[in-house]
């Protein structure tokens, strides 16, 4: 993985409204509620003052309520909505900057999007659905029914080239989408909350498909979801969003352990930290347990620090001694015992 | 509390009714309360609105009440005035006077024939004169017994009245309670308690209505007794059965709409050459295609296309159609007819779905449009029949033209209608693929739009079909002028033939399209 930035946001606001510079401006002097500009100036605040950036071949998660913002934030990625202030860089180009040509050759050949409601075109067959993309790049027709013949075996749907979407279950739609989205072959996934309108059982098959097809393809994935449990299990990075405003950015461990504010523990308190909260994170650094233990640790079990609490409760259950925890290159560098994993369990010592 | 009435304050206002009513809050807080208590009818008497009717109804704000017991104590009130003092049966007396002065006209003719030697035609004049002397007899009598009615219509007036103001009183409550809720929903724009304006427009209303209607239908010549009732202040009659004005503002208004066609009739004909030209050149080309080319030709290729694009039982009843068209010797006027609705209905499409695209997609031109389609689909034929012979002359181009004014607004209607019923999402999805605006129409917009379009291009041709009939009238040929023939001669069956084959061209069309589409959704 590079570390090379892929998608870039700065300081972006979207305030929907005929006074939308105003309200800005009243914001960001006096610190006014998304009530307040609505009040005030009869604005809507869409997202304020957003900054991320994505890396390339990270799946970064962005999670919020209804109304939080997330959709309109992901929409200006490929400017389906235009920023009332900021900048916005795909790829290393200024997407504000784009001609409305240049726009159009972004989004038929950087980026692919799935949405919520599948948005199939139902007059088409699937295998013309997924090659819609290549189509309106002009590509030749044998070569949109190749690609879309693999994009259709990558998410398991050969078979169904010449079914109508309506024929299709939900989910089987949603995978539909997914092909086209990547039958361009894009840079960056756009992915609106594509699980959300469908059952858990799906939903839990699609996610475990996805992440299978993502580790192979490494795209660089936006994906906007409103299931804290859905963005911990699929993202490499989550943003939270409440009101407009990203309120915490880091990874699921990050979020899970140090919550940014009493709006992120809410939503963290219902969630299972079991594979999320990992050896480094609880353990005794081993000087400091040396200080207050005399035992011997050379015949204790070792594991590395990136063991998460899951393991380490498999590998508790089978001795009587602490854990001995080691670094990448195999020193000791701190101690579990009994206690410390119950309370690291718990989450008091995070 | 209860006189209270809205004391404006920061908190909520009260919805306590007696809040609500202001005078005699007790009072109606107690009438609401049994209302509500009721289910089915509540008994509920109010003596101020029995006594008041109407104006209880205009001081409290409810208008429904106003106006309803205002026409029911009116027609009480005629009945009444009829009773005491209208002249009963002057119609009749009328009538009578009428007859006789006929009957003595027609016994002198009488008596001038008999003096020129004309015997039987004084015998029938005579015989005249006999049979209106028994109607002049009948009109005696009915008048005579409508004097004699005076006293029972005095009598149903007043039960009339009473039961009016019975009613008032019963229901006034009802009816306050109803106002009550709304005004709890909507305090704003309803009013509360008793207002001094709403007194003042309800006495109004009742000055201006209730005198001069029972002036109308109480005496027998309303101008001169009000005339006379002013003190003749406004001369010798105030017509106020009739509005006191004859056509000159109409005839004046008319002649400058006839120069104004005028003008653009003499200043733009070559535009209307132009037009009419274009027309000509549509239809001539359909009429060879159907007319010049042998007639088994156009048969069986039509036939063929029914059964291909519509299926066999279309196809069965297209030959049956056809053949009850050729039998009937009505082969050629049929075609004259299909290719004279052909290009109405062609020329409607290519015009009417570019600016149903446009109007889907501009809010604001729709609602600029949108009068100007109704305008064209309620304005009777006839009016802009007589524009059309003005500008283009007689013949079959402007029959085409009447028919596209017609048929044109469903095609334009649903067009838009479909365009904006295609989903955003759909859009959206289509937008961030990379669509261009042409991509989207022809990719996204027109195909989801597709099934609406088709609804409006059958209603188009169906519409246009039942053009054929006027457009004849302004000199197109074809089955319409067959039914205008028969019409003149009043030759019902050659009508009803004709009419019928009408009917079979249009079913034929109309299967035909409906069947292309559900093959199109069938399959697609």
């Amino acid at each position: 993985m590079g570390t090379d930035e892929v998608i870039r946001l700065e300081r972006v606001w979207k305030v929907f409204g005929e006074q939308a510079e105003d309200a800005i401006a009243a914001i960001q002097a006096r610190g006014l509620s998304k009530a307040e500009v609505l009040g005030e100036f009869g604005c809507v605040v869409g997202i304020a003052n957003c900054s991320f950036s994505v890396k390339k071949g990270e799946i970064f998660c962005v999670m919020g309520l209804s109304g939080s913002g997330k959709s309109t934030m992901v929409r200006h990625i490929n400017r389906l909505i235009e920023p009332s202030a900021g900048s916005i860089t795909v790829l290393g180009q200024d997407v504000l900057a784009l001609s409305p040509d240049q726009l159009r050759k972004m989004r038929a050949t950087n980026l692919g999007m799935v949405f919520q409601h599948m948005a199939l075109l139902p007059h088409r067959t699937v295998r013309d659905n997924v090659a819609f993309p290549l189509q309106v790049r002009g590509e030749p027709k044998s070569r949109r029914w190749e690609v879309s013949q693999r994009c259709l075996e990558m998410v398991d749907l050969q078979g169904y080239e010449d079914r109508f979407p309506r024929e299709l279950s939900g989910g089987m739609q949603q995978r539909v989408g997914l092909a086209r989205a990547l039958a361009s072959d894009p840079d960056v996934l756009l992915m609106d909350e594509p699980f959300s309108a469908l059952d858990p059982l799906i939903r839990r098959q699609l996610q475990d498909q996805f992440m299978a097809l993502s580790a192979e393809l490494g795209k660089t994935t936006v994906f906007i979801t409103h299931d804290l449990d859905e963005a911990i299990r699929i993202g490499t990075r989550i943003a939270i969003m409440k009101d407009g405003r990203i309120v915490q950015i880091g990874t699921p461990e990050e979020i899970v352990t140090r919550p940014a504010d009493d709006y992120v523990r809410d939503f963290v308190d219902g969630i299972s930290k079991l594979k999320l909260v990992f050896a480094h994170s609880i353990m005794v650094p081993i000087s400091q347990y040396r200080a207050k233990h005399w035992e011997n640790l050379d015949a204790s079990i070792r594991v590395s620090h990136a063991t998460d609490l899951d393991h380490l409760i498999d590998v508790s259950t089978a001795t009587e001694q602490p854990i001995v925890i080691t670094a990448d290159d195999g020193t000791d560098v701190g101690v579990i015992d009994k206690p410390t994993l119950l309370k690291g369990i718990q989450g008091g010592k995070a | 509390m209860s006189d209270m009435g809205m004391q404006g304050g920061p908190v909520a206002p009260s919805t306590a009714v007696g809040d609500f009513a202001g005078q005699n809050g007790a009072y109606y807080s107690a009438a609401f309360k049994r209302i509500q208590d009721t289910t089915g009818f509540a008994w509920s008497w109010n003596t101020m609105a029995a006594l008041f009717g109407p104006i209880w109804g205009a001081a409290r704000g409810v208008w429904g009440f106003f106006w309803m017991f205002l026409v029911l104590e009116l027609f009480a009130l005629v009945q009444l005035g009829r009773g005491l003092w209208g002249e009963l049966g002057s119609q009749q007396l009328a009538k009578l006077d009428r007859a006789l002065a006929n009957i003595a006209k027609r016994e002198a003719q009488a008596a001038e024939l008999q003096a020129a030697g004309d015997a039987a035609g004084a015998e029938a004049k005579l015989k005249i004169a006999e049979n209106l002397k028994k109607v002049a007899a009948r009109a005696q009598e009915q008048a005579d017994l409508a004097a004699a009615e005076a006293t029972s219509i005095l009598l149903i007036g007043l039960a009339l009245l009473l039961l009016v103001k019975l009613l008032e009183g019963f229901y006034a409550n009802i009816a306050y309670e109803a106002h009550y809720l709304k005004w709890r929903a909507k305090p704003q724009s309803q009013q509360a308690g008793i207002r001094t304006s709403s007194i003042v427009f309800g006495v109004v209303m009742v000055l201006a209505i209730v005198p001069l209607t029972l002036l109308r239908f109480t005496v027998t010549n309303p101008d001169q007794v009000l005339a006379r009732l002013t003190g003749g202040l406004f001369g010798d009659t105030i017509p106020v059965t009739h509005f006191p004005v004859e056509k000159e503002y109409f005839s004046a208004l008319s002649k400058r709409g006839d120069a104004g066609f005028d003008w653009a009739a003499d200043n733009f004909s070559d535009a209307f050459d132009g037009i009419t030209a274009g027309i000509r050149w549509f239809l001539d080309g359909l009429e060879i295609l159907l007319l010049q080319t042998p007639w088994p030709v156009v048969m069986l290729v039509i036939v063929v296309a029914a059964s291909r694009l519509a299926g066999l039982r279309v196809a069965i009843f297209t030959a049956a159609s056809l053949a009850y068209l050729a039998f009937m010797g009505l082969w050629e006027l049929s075609m004259i007819t299909v290719a004279l609705i052909g290009t109405g209905a062609i020329l409607c499409i290519l015009i009417g779905v570019p600016f149903g695209i446009w109007f889907g997609k501009s809010r604001r031109a729709y609602a600029i449009a949108e009068p100007v389609l109704d305008f064209m689909q309620t304005m009777p034929a006839f009016v802009y029949l007589i524009p059309i012979i003005a500008f283009f002359g007689t013949g079959k181009p402007p029959g085409v033209l009447a028919t596209l004014i017609f048929a044109m607004p469903p095609v334009v209607r649903l067009t838009a209608l479909g365009m904006r019923g295609v989903p955003e999402t759909t859009k959206e999805a289509a937008i961030a693929f990379g669509c261009s605006p042409w991509q989207l129409l022809f990719n996204v917009e027109l195909p989801l739009a597709l099934p609406s379009i088709m609804t409006g291009i059958n209603q188009t041709i169906l519409m246009s079909l039942s053009m054929v009939v006027i457009a004849s009238l302004i000199g197109a040929d074809g089955l319409g002028a067959l039914i205008l023939e028969s019409l003149q001669y009043a030759a019902k069956g050659q009508g009803l033939l004709g009419g019928l084959a009408i009917l079979l061209c249009a079913m034929v069309i109309d299967r035909i399209a409906q069947g292309i589409y559900r093959k199109r959704v069938g399959g697609a």
